[in-house]
């Protein structure tokens, strides 16, 4: 099954940005792990955060949210935290519900994020 | 004593689907589509949509094991203020086999106590107003219960 999803990673001071899009499911395994090494390979040692934007995302199913684990889980050995944002009210809903949001920080967008972890704009 | 009739249950939809991963999304936008305009509001909707959508991939991979031939059923009823979502594949008692067997426990996934997977049907029971599993033979449904009025517990609006 080709993938529905994008990932677009972007490296920033101490984190990293990783933009998806589309549908997070089973046919996105490769699009978020490879992703996730991208970003750690680009940044380094030095990564000590990775965002997961999920704005441009308009589904989630159990697979998906069983990709997320493992990306948490590998971020979590890497001694790295991870933060979400962009979720619609129903997919932090779901995060409360598995309680991914317990190890994920959750922020409105982007900017909200961004500014949260890199400090106030100069 | 007067007696209050109760309506009869209304079908709204029947269909079938191919076996075939990926094809929960289309079984989740034709009963949106079939839902709508029966009061059920957007949050409560959204959660039917992941009930459907997990129920159906539950009936692909588990119950007809990624057998395209063989189809998965959906049927949407009205019953009151009730939508009742019948989705049956030919698995038989399947759920042994399913994510019905563990509840999920993030820190054991994370510690690799657990598969990452394994988050459908507890998705399911979290999403709709109730769940009702039957087996007649190889034939196995899963009934799911949205009331049209119900609270939006725990809800955003």
């Amino acid at each position: 099954m080709a993938s529905m999803c994008e990932a677009t990673t972007r490296v920033l001071p101490g984190a990293a940005v990783i933009e998806l899009s589309g549908e997070v499911d089973g046919s996105a395994a490769d699009v978020l792990t490879n992703a996730y090494q991208a970003v750690a390979q680009g940044a380094g040692v030095d990564l000590g955060t990775v965002v997961l934007d999920f704005s441009a995302v308009d589904y989630i199913n159990s697979t998906g949210i069983a990709l997320i684990v493992s990306v948490l889980a590998r971020a979590r050995a890497e001694r790295r935290k991870v933060v979400a944002c962009g979720l619609s009210p129903h997919y932090r809903e779901i995060f409360d519900i598995t309680r991914l949001s317990d190890f994920i920080e959750l922020f409105p967008d982007l900017d909200h994020a961004v500014s949260q972890l890199t400090g106030p704009a100069a | 004593m007067t007696q209050v009739a109760r309506p009869k249950p209304r079908r709204l939809d029947a269909f079938e689907l191919a076996s075939e991963p990926g094809n929960e999304r289309l079984a989740l936008d034709r009963v949106a589509e079939c839902v709508q305009g029966l009061g059920l509001p957007d949050g409560r909707l959204e959660k039917l949509k992941t009930a459907v959508a997990e129920a159906t991939m539950n009936a692909i991979e588990h119950g007809n094991k990624n057998r395209a031939e063989i189809p998965v059923e959906v049927e949407v009823t009205q019953n009151g203020d009730e939508i009742v979502v019948a989705i049956s594949d030919q698995g038989g008692d399947s759920d042994a086999s399913s994510d019905a067997a563990e509840e999920p426990d993030l820190l054991k996934k994370l510690d690799g106590g657990q598969s990452p997977r394994g988050w459908g049907l507890f998705l399911i029971r979290n999403m709709v107003d109730a769940m009702d599993i039957t087996t007649n033979g190889q034939r196995h449904t899963i009934w799911l219960t949205m009331r049209t009025g119900g609270a939006e517990h725990g809800e955003h609006v």
